[in-house]
């Protein structure tokens, strides 16, 4: 096959923009294969990016150079900082986008891009020849040569949407799934399951009584994902909440074998952190109220999204439960909400870059590979366009550690654990957390974006900047003393102290700090955090340096799990089947306990030294 | 670390003559090595006792070089996990040696130290706690020793730290819990109970210290020093306890010069007991060095046993003995009860606190008194088995690193540290314990969450 691109992007959703961004910014020619150009980073269920974890994997996507970040700054209607009432490592940005502003802020940035060519269509099969990826070829026969594939379909493999009894097959409402493309990938062997997602009913705007809700407006002044978004300075929409009632659950209840999800129609996992209201009735059958928000998918649609009702009971049920509720009375439903099915690859299949262990050059990033959520789509996303690229070009493997980034942690879990329900970022899966905050995402991250070549020159530049002002005032901070009882007393004494915040003392005259133009909030908090929780982040980089020496080991390809005494078979299934590049990780896959850790790093040392040494006579 | 895939011989039980002794082969050989031993054709049975004779296969008659009993423990169901087979000969050192000299040269290796736990533990048989156990059992000099060892064995002691681990790992979850859902509104630790709950988690980890502390005496043994001034009868006492006239006794002061030591079993503790020189000022060049090794010995004792003549009146020198011992563990002894008393304690306004023993070294009144007090002031009136008993001084060391991070966050959660920094002294306890039973579960805070709260929008 002639080679058309250098990287072909099957997908352009959330992992698919960033993706075939990354590859271009890495100087490859891109081939960025979608179903339509009008739906380019679609948001299918929640208009909103970020929240918990996840406002810190688009933090570390922007202080990479990715476009997340800047794509919600230019588009949110609403900016809300989470766990403000708690410590640095824990805020987590999240913004109400208008979801059609958002599409189309990404669609034209990439369209922008002279490195990126788009071919509208179905991809229905990976092309591989001699085990390695040559292209792809759309279901209408049209086919691209390349040097790498980065598969991001979605949901749309074999997908299929319920709504009550009726079922269709589609990736989304209204878009029709990928068959073929999904038997292309299981005939290259990969490991394949079945999963479950659902979103709720919208509603028209018009038809709502907002008089009876609680209002919940946004933070001024907004915080903003990027780093180099500076100040934000847009009027903000607010959301509402209310609560479901007995009435409601009771039509669940009453219904419940006309749910696909109660009737056995649905045999795919779902993600329990997205627990449907047939779930949360018949599973926590004490709560006598379940949170709702409503959320506007725009500054001027009509569409409202009704979070925390995700259903896939049918039409004239869902209807009967929003009817039940306070203020919805009158509610016109717009769309219900539905259930979709589809299958994915288990991530166990896959590299640390992303690529498949048995295809080289194909990649997969995003809901392909088990998890859910936009913004887990777009951090994988990165991750496998730079290393397609580095591949195509004959450069190293690009892999972030977990105590370098949530996406770190991500690719490792997935790729280590593999999934048994839709994976979702948790601050809690970060054994690291202090160190992974979202104030120093550009500290820890912007240097390899660089390096990479993903960050331009302008953005290199006002990190520079940054940087020094950083170390100027760590410096200044620590030199400073106040007055105190007894004498002058060093000021990173006072700032220890609870309650004391590094604002309020330069505000004092007791010390000066210096920031950037523009939103300085996380330049405030990567000083004060350095000086204020120094114990912790010391206690927690010692740590780090404890389990160095293991994630250093290297576990050559191909190690026999199966010449190693002691091993269950079962474990040595896993292990040969996740592959691990390292001892490090050898110890995260399931089962594996640090007795058989301790041989296997016997093990391998010896296995290293014979092949060193050649082949056994 | 040593190979572990290879096959490793030693004689499994203790050296010296005995009426049995056991070879033990481990390894993916030690079927193949023993049946060349046993010049048999067939390989022998699984977990069948076979009778048989060990040859020499090189030598040119094949001789017969013993009757014994096999057995083959096929692996991964043996004491090791690997191929497992125990021969049983007659107990003779040179017949044993012979055996495993047969062995390594039909392709065994001689087995260092603990090599064979050390397997078990490889190959998933033992946890760490269970695997240092079995050190300890072999060592275990009296039966209580023994005794809780096998408390270790059967994992009483990780069970223990199991449920104070469950605990916390609840209360780990909540926390991330309450970052990770931190808009559902729920509490999911209810405000103001934190600090209670983690003091709560801090004091179960604190008994089981505490009774470490006692197991090590127990494991360890201790030493315990007789004090007091010439002649009163320390060396009677001594020998009475000893149960033979292992010290000198004369009816001359200043008799006891150096220190003289006996190790006695008072119902499972192993105790050293030290006889010592009277303690007087004295101008004798000699006799002052022993008073001195005296107040030594009493300076690296557990207890001391502080004896005083209650057939003569008391000295100052009685009274010098007693304060330097108030600071200290210490039964008082009032020796020579068979003869007139000159005294009592209340008249003579002694600071006799706590026990004293009446007793008669001579005709041996009182000496189980004296044992019992002993005893009580080593380790407590306790029943020695109603707590688990952490003996081993690594486990009492991330006992106490929990305790030390359980503390932190204590004082964290009352200095108003927000969740994620009292989680991280919290993961630091848990690492601990984890450390301690060398089982690491996969942290799934989430799973524990989703159990118990209707979370997620
Ligand atoms: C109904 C529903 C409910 C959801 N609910 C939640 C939720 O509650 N919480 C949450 O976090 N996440 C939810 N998600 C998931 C979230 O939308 C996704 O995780 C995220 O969008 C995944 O990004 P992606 O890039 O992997 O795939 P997508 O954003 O789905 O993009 C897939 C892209 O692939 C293209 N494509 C598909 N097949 C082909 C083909 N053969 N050839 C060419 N192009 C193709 C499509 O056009 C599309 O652009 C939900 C998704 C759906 C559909
Ligand atoms: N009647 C009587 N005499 C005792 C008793 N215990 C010890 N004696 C006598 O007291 C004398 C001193 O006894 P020792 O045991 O040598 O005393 P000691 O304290 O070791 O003396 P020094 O080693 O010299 O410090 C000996 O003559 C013993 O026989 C007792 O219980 N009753
Ligand atoms: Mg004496």
């Amino acid at each position: 096959m002639t080679r058309d691109y250098d990287v072909v992007v099957v997908g352009a959703g959330h992992a698919g923009v960033e993706a075939a961004h990354a590859a271009a910014r890495l100087g490859c020619t891109v081939g960025l294969c979608t179903l339509s150009r009008e739906t380019v980073a679609h948001m299918p269920c929640n208009p909103a990016i970020g929240g918990t974890a996840k406002g810190h994997l688009v933090r570390e996507i922007d202080a990479l150079g990715g476009l997340m970040g800047e794509a919600i700054d230019a588009t949110a209607m609403q900016f809300k900082l989470l766990n403000r009432s708690r410590g640095p490592a824990v805020w987590s940005p999240r913004a109400q986008a208008d979801k059609r502003e958002y599409g189309r802020w990404m669609r034209s940035r990439l369209e922008a891009d002279t490195q990126i060519g788009w071919v509208v269509g179905r991809v229905g099969a990976v092309c591989v020849e001699g085990g390695r990826v040559v292209g792809v070829e759309l279901e209408d026969g049209r086919r691209y040569g390349c040097g790498a594939v980065v598969v991001t379909t979605g949901t749309f493999l074999n997908g299929v949407i319920h709504v009550g009894e009726e079922q269709r097959s589609a990736g989304r409402v209204g878009e029709p799934a990928s068959k073929m493309l999904g038997e292309s990938l299981k005939s290259l062997g990969l490991v394949w399951g079945r999963l479950k997602t659902g979103t709720p009913p919208r509603l028209d705007r018009a038809s709502i009584d907002f008089s009876q809700f609680e209002e919940e407006p946004g933070d001024v002044p907004p915080v903003p994902f990027s780093f180099v978004s500076g100040e934000i300075d847009r009027r903000q929409t607010p959301c509402h909440i209310l609560y479901t009632n007995d009435r409601a659950h009771d039509l669940v209840r009453e219904n419940k074998d006309r749910s696909p999800l109660y009737n056995g129609q649905i045999s795919g996992i779902g993600p329990r952190y997205c627990p449907s209201l047939e779930d949360k009735v018949m599973r926590f059958p004490d709560r006598d109220r379940h949170l709702v928000f409503l959320e506007p998918e725009g500054v001027d649609v009509p569409e409202i999204y009704v979070s925390g009702c995700s259903m896939c009971l049918p039409r004239d049920v869902q209807e009967a439960v929003i009817h039940a509720l306070p203020g919805l009375g009158q509610a016109r439903m717009l769309r219900p909400g539905y259930a979709v099915e589809y299958d994915f690859i288990q991530p166990t299949e896959l590299r640390r870059t992303l690529e498949t262990q048995r295809v080289a050059g194909l990649f997969l990033a995003g809901q392909i590979n088990g998890t859910s959520g936009y913004e887990e789509a777009g951090g994988q996303g990165l991750v496998a366009g730079v290393n397609a690229a580095r591949l195509v070009r004959g450069e190293g493997e690009w892999v972030l550690g977990r105590d370098e980034a949530y996406i770190g942690v991500m690719v490792d879990d997935l790729t280590t654990r593999g999934c048994l329900e839709p994976y979702r970022m948790f601050t809690s899966r970060a054994e690291h957390r202090l160190l992974l905050r979202i104030d120093n995402a550009d500290l820890r991250l912007t240097p390899s974006g660089r390096e990479l070549g993903l960050v331009g020159d302008e953005r290199w530049s006002q990190f520079v900047a940054r940087r020094e002002r950083f170390e100027r005032n760590v410096a200044a901070v620590r030199a400073a003393r106040v007055p105190g009882r007894g004498g002058a007393v060093p000021l990173t004494q006072v700032l220890r102290r609870p309650g004391v915040t590094l604002q309020g003392l330069a505000g004092d005259g007791a010390v000066k700090v210096v920031t950037g133009s523009g939103a300085a909030e996380h330049e405030w908090s990567s000083v004060e955090t350095v000086v204020k929780y120094e114990g912790y982040l010391r206690r927690q980089a010692a740590t780090v340096a404890r389990g160095e020496r293991d994630e250093r080991r290297r576990i050559p390809a191909g190690f026999p799990y199966g010449a190693v005494p002691g091993l269950s078979r079962e474990v040595v299934e896993r292990l040969s089947g996740v592959a691990p590049s390292t001892l490090g990780q050898a110890g995260r896959v399931p089962g594996v306990t640090p007795a058989a850790v301790a041989v296997l790093g016997s093990y391998v040392r010896r296995w290293s030294d014979r092949e060193m040494a050649g082949p056994p006579e | 670390m040593f190979a572990t895939d290879d096959t490793i011989v030693a004689v499994a039980t203790p050296p010296g003559r005995g009426g049995l002794g056991v070879v033990r082969f481990s390894g993916p050989e030690a079927l193949a090595v023993t049946t060349k031993l046993l010049g048999r054709g067939e390989p022998l049975q699984p977990r069948h006792a076979t009778v048989g004779t060990v040859v020499d296969p090189s030598a040119s008659h094949r001789d017969a070089i013993d009757q014994v009993v096999a057995t083959f423990f096929p692996g991964p169901r043996s004491y090791t996990g690997d191929d497992v087979v125990e021969i049983t000969a007659h107990g003779s050192p040179v017949l044993l040696e012979r055996i495993l000299s047969l062995g390594c040269s039909a392709g065994a290796r001689l087995a260092e130290p603990g090599e064979f736990t050390l397997r078990a533990f490889l190959n998933g048989r033992l946890d760490l706690v269970q695997a240092e156990a079995v050190g300890d059992l072999i060592d275990a000099v009296t039966p209580l020793q023994a005794r809780i060892a096998f408390d270790q064995l059967e994992g009483t002691v990780t069970q223990a730290i199991a449920a104070i681990d469950a605990k916390l790992f609840d209360l780990v979850a909540r926390l991330e819990a309450s970052l990770d859902f931190a808009n559902e509104g729920y509490h999911f630790v209810e405000p103001g109970t934190l600090a209670g709950r983690i003091g709560a988690i801090r004091e179960q980890v604190l008994r089981l210290v505490r009774g470490a502390a006692r197991g090590r005496l127990i494991r360890e043994g201790c030493q315990v020093v007789i004090l007091g001034k010439p002649n009163v009868g320390k060396s009677s006492v001594f020998n009475a306890l000893v149960g033979s006239s292992r010290a000198i006794v004369t009816p001359v002061a200043g008799t006891t010069r150096d220190l003289v030591s006996s190790v006695i079993d008072l119902d499972g503790l192993a105790v050293t007991l030290i006889d010592s020189a009277g303690i007087r000022e004295t101008t004798d060049p000699v006799e002052a060095e022993g008073v001195s090794r005296a107040r030594q010995a009493f300076g690296v004792a557990a207890a001391a046993i502080v004896v005083l003549d209650r057939s003569q009146p008391i000295e100052d020198e009685d009274r010098l003995v007693l304060s330097e011992t108030s600071g200290g563990r210490r039964v008082v002894v009032l020796n020579k009860m068979d003869e007139c008393a000159a005294w009592t304690p209340d008249a003579m306004e002694l600071p006799v606190d706590g026990v004293a023993v009446e007793m008669s070294a001579r005709t041996g009144d009182g000496l189980e008194e004296l044992r019992v007090a002993l005893r009580s002031a080593l380790v407590g009136e306790e029943e020695l088995r109603d707590t688990p008993s952490v003996g081993n001084r690594r486990h009492i060391g991330l006992l106490d690193q929990a305790g030390a991070a359980l503390e932190a966050a204590e004082t964290a959660v009352k200095t108003g540290a927000t969740e994620e920094f009292v989680l991280a002294d919290l993961q630091r306890a848990r690492a601990a314990f984890e450390e301690l039973t060398g089982a690491r579960t996969p942290d799934d805070v989430v799973n524990h969450i989703f159990a118990r709260f209707c979370i997620g929008k």
